[in-house]
């Protein structure tokens, strides 16, 4: 049996607010979603530069 | 066919560019694979190990007896339950509707008989099949009496083993020592998964009888897996859980559904309402105008946009 390098066995701690309970690895993830949906946003296409609105046929 | 409608059958004369999928499927392959390889290197993943009879009766004796005492008694969940395992309750109802009622009795459990009389059959102790025997030839009205009057005895003392033996609950208290026993020795988990199949497959009856017990009920609750402790997004440990099933889950949280009895069926029925809303989206006035006045595809499409003064 290979141990794992962090051990994430243990309990884990939650964030309650009124009848909102949620773990905080939970939340972490949740965050992390929220900012890749962000970076999706703002960080540009890498095929974003003048060339690619030429029509195709123009291309060949 | 409308005539706006034929749009879509007309040429494209708009800017194109080329956009090669192979090649960005290939990148998210490489990508994900070697996310998922290094995360489970580091993390490795949520490996509880798994509660049996065994380890239950071992842990809590007390609880093992005072559990097989309710199932004798027909107060746990599982024999109060109803369809589709006992006709004790009528189950789920959805208005007139009476859904568990409806589907029937398709995977028969009668916990005394199932959980308790029939595995004490393999017991060696010649004591408990002698109970046994008493208790088949006893009226059900007696037997009932017998389980209760023994539950509530050891209810009232906090503990089986502090039950005054001066009382008669008739064979009931060597009943359930002779299941603990079978449990101990790992018996009684090989019997009630090989009742239906003689494979050990079928793990309905030890879930069941272990979902009655105050000990399984106790570690559910240390992990955050109840449903009213947003259970299902949880995970055991301290690995992310389910947190896309949020919606599901705060449901559960709040009236009317927290304290109802039919939660999961009403749940449901919520739940395929909002989906149907989501579905019609575009039909709903105000909903449909949400793109107009929160423009984020103009974000995405900046460059669209901006080249054609848009």
């Amino acid at each position: 049996m290979v141990l794992e390098a962090i051990s994430l066995s243990g309990p884990a701690k939650f964030f309650n607010w009124g009848f909102i309970s949620i773990s905080i690895p939970n939340l972490i993830m949740i965050g992390l979603i929220v900012v890749l949906f962000v970076l999706a946003l703002v960080i540009p296409f890498p095929t974003h530069d003048s060339s690619e609105h030429t029509p195709s046929s123009e291309r060949k | 066919m409308r005539k706006e409608r034929n749009v879509d059958l007309q040429k494209w004369t708009g800017p194109k560019r080329p956009y090669d999928l192979v090649k960005e499927l290939v990148i998210a392959l490489v990508v994900v694979t070697v996310l998922v390889g290094g995360l489970a290197a580091i993390f490795s993943s949520p490996d509880e190990p798994a509660v049996t009879l065994q380890v239950w009766a071992n842990k809590a004796p007390g609880d093992f007896i005072t559990t097989t005492v309710g199932e004798l008694a027909g107060t746990t969940i599982s024999a109060s339950y109803g369809p589709p395992y006992n006709n004790a309750s009528e189950g789920l109802k959805l208005g007139p509707l009476k859904l568990q009622k409806m589907a029937g009795i398709t995977i028969p459990v009668y916990p005394a008989e199932d959980f308790v009389v029939g595995p004490l059959a393999f017991s060696k102790d010649v004591a408990v099949l002698a109970a046994v025997s008493q208790w088949k030839a006893t009226p059900s009205d007696q037997q009932g009496k017998w389980a209760n009057d023994y539950a509530s005895a050891i209810e009232k003392a906090g503990d089986p083993a502090k039950v005054s033996a001066s009382q008669d609950f008739g064979p009931v208290p060597t009943m359930a020592a002779g299941l603990l026993t079978l449990a101990q020795s790992n018996v009684l988990d090989g019997l009630l998964t090989t009742t239906v199949t003689p494979y050990p497959s079928d793990f309905t009856k030890p879930m069941l009888f272990l979902a009655d017990s105050g000990y399984f009920d106790e570690l559910g609750a240390a992990q955050h897996l109840h449903g009213d402790q947003w259970g299902m997004m949880n995970e055991t440990g301290s690995y992310p859980g389910q947190s896309w099933l949020w919606l599901f889950s705060l449901w559960y949280q709040v009236e009317p559904f927290k304290s109802s009895p039919n939660a999961d069926a009403e749940i449901f029925l919520w739940i395929m309402i909002l989906t149907a809303a989501f579905v019609f989206m575009p039909l709903v006035p105000f909903v449909n105008r949400l793109p107009r006045l929160i423009p984020i595809h103009r974000l995405i499409w900046r460059k669209y946009y901006r080249d054609n003064n848009l």
